[in-house]
């Protein structure tokens, strides 16, 4: 009898959580339909919201801008990524402590330390060598550093994974390293590779403290114009832009679920 | 390495190979750290040290002026403004994460009593939304707690504001941001322990008569204690440097160490200050990881940190 009181209660907290989870999403949602700019009554729905942002420069730019940065960070972070999650699996029995806490920096270091450390060392780069100035190059710079330890993480695991005995019948099979690697192990860690792309691709676009300080005055990304625009002001256009990206996101996680073998962790 | 320790000349040609291989694979992504991570950290600890020049830029000669700053010390004498700052990011982490505990456990323990094909499914439903931009969650909040909606206008028909308030900007509204942003980072460490749970021990609780509440203590707690210590540090340590959430739900009264640090940047205004904050958050992230993995280890949890 007091199990099933306690089964209940459990229930209802389970559902009061989901919606406590939902409910902010929920409103961002209903109220980019909202026919009226009104941020407190919905009166109808419209899609006019979506339309003005078709006719929005800016928008659009920082829509092009958080694309670019997004694929061009994670492609880089895959290939620098991949090598050293390989490189920490082969030579595992070795101590490479320092590598670990290295591979760990990026992602313990607080996010507001992260982004002012970079932002500082641009500027005073910037200063005395009038390279890096910021803007999108610096962004991917900082982006492809925090995406590496996961791109690594992942493929290391991947590789832990697997039986040992495989390498050694792919140096039979296989005369040369590079053979190897196109038949042996790039297909063999496909999966991984494609989730530790998306899942890159997810932090890029889900990123604004590091983003934040290291763009420049042109590359305002999707996160840092709808900063801007709560800063100013809050406009329902927000909502728009909002709900097309919890739309993006939810897909490319979902993809980078459905490749991994692992739990979501 | 079928043929180490044959030729001795072999051997170590192999020995050479290897490290070729490993400087090959491994050097690329730990140089980019080095020189992007490492790096700049390193160049912005020196520049607590530094003076404040006339453009908010950074100065020799070498100081102690911005840690003086930091404590509130300014031109005008003393001022309890940044200690303010530092005992409510304090605060707000203590009462975030222990309110994110208290909603994280039934949550994780609800999940394990569900049928297995379930759970997986269950698991993706609290963690999806964190995948959402956190400016975007933050927003939702903001249109959930302005002024004349639904929350608010209870929230003053109860009395606990006063009229035309609204419940954000306020100390509420960070708390209330910090636990629905991090409340994911403690239910997936949480639910592996739960799943891992030996449950003889608490049907042998329950078959001796012990309370709920004992056998919880005694026969649960225990053993999702490493579960809870990774949740911590998931949550905690990001809580304490947290910025997106005080600048947009706290106003001028609810900010945090982290708006304080980026204030010094984003406006331009005293850099030096704002690493020497940096600097206190840095100690305070290795500090929090170096007694999380002392508490593990010392209660046998042994478990690494898994993030």
């Amino acid at each position: 009898m007091r199990k099933r009181t306690l089964r209940r209660g459990l229930t209802a907290f389970w559902w009061f959580t989901l919606a406590f989870l939902y409910l902010p999403l929920a409103v961002v949602v209903l109220f980019s339909f909202n026919a009226s700019n009104s941020a407190a009554s919905f009166t109808g729905i419209s899609l006019r919201w979506y339309y003005r942002l078709l006719g929005n420069e800016e928008i659009l730019s920082a829509f092009a801008n958080s694309m670019v940065l997004a694929i061009v960070s994670s492609v880089i972070a895959l290939v620098i990524g991949c090598l050293i999650g390989y490189g920490m699996y082969r030579h595992r029995h070795r101590k490479l402590g320092w590598l670990i806490v290295l591979i760990y920096l990026p992602i313990v270091l607080p996010d507001i330390v992260f982004g002012i450390s970079e932002m500082a060392f641009f500027v005073q780069v910037h200063r005395l060598t009038g390279l890096l100035q910021p803007g999108l190059p610096t962004m991917i710079i900082a982006h492809v550093t925090f995406q590496i330890p996961f791109v690594a993480l992942i493929i290391y695991s991947r590789f832990v994974g697997l039986d040992p005995t495989l390498f050694e019948a792919a140096k039979d099979l296989y005369a040369t390293p590079a053979k190897r690697v196109v038949h042996f192990m790039l297909p063999t860690i496909k999966p991984a590779l494609i989730s530790a792309f998306f899942l890159s691709f997810t932090l890029s676009i889900d990123d604004f403290v590091i983003s934040f300080f290291t763009a420049g005055p042109e590359s305002a990304t999707l996160p840092i114009y709808i900063w801007g625009a709560i800063k100013k002001g809050v406009s329902p256009e927000i909502n728009a832009i909002a709900t097309l990206m919890i739309g993006a996101v939810a897909i490319a996680a979902i993809i980078s679920l459905v490749f991994s073998r692992r739990r979501p962790a | 390495m079928s043929y180490a320790g044959v030729i001795p000349s072999a051997r170590s040609r192999g020995m050479v190979r290897e490290s070729r291989h490993l400087l090959f694979t491994v050097a690329p992504g730990a140089t980019w750290i080095l020189v992007f991570l490492v790096l700049p950290s390193a160049y912005l600890m020196g520049v607590a040290f530094m003076t404040n020049g006339p453009y908010g830029l950074p100065e020799m000669p070498l100081s102690l002026e911005s840690f003086k700053r930091l404590a509130g010390f300014g031109f005008l004498g003393w001022s309890p403004g940044n200690l303010y700052t530092l005992l409510r990011s304090l605060w707000q982490t203590l009462v975030s994460t222990g309110l994110v505990v208290l909603v994280a456990y039934p949550i994780a323990y609800y999940i394990t009593t569900c049928r297995e094909k379930w759970r997986p499914i269950l698991l993706l439903l609290v963690v999806v939304p964190s995948w959402t931009n956190q400016v975007i969650r933050t927003f939702g909040w903001m249109n959930l707690l302005a002024p004349g909606t639904p929350l608010s206008e209870l929230a003053e028909a109860l009395g606990l504001i006063s009229a035309n308030m609204g419940l954000y900007p306020s100390n509420f509204a960070v708390t209330l941001g910090l636990v629905y942003n991090f409340l994911p980072f403690m239910v997936l460490p949480l639910y592996a322990a739960f799943e891992k749970l030996d449950t003889a021990q608490v049907e042998a609780a329950q078959d001796l008569y012990a309370s709920p509440v004992r056998a919880f203590w005694h026969a649960v707690f225990p053993q999702t204690l490493p579960g809870l210590l990774a949740g911590i540090v998931l949550v905690a340590i990001p809580a304490f440097g947290m910025y997106v959430i005080p600048e947009l739900l706290g106003g001028g009264k609810g900010m945090m160490l982290g708006n304080l640090v980026a204030n010094q940047f984003a406006g331009g205004s005293n850099w030096p200050l704002g690493a020497a904050g940096a600097i206190l958050m840095l100690l305070a992230t290795f500090v929090g990881l170096f007694v999380m993995r002392r508490i593990g280890k010392r209660l046998g949890g042994g478990e690494e940190v898994v993030i």
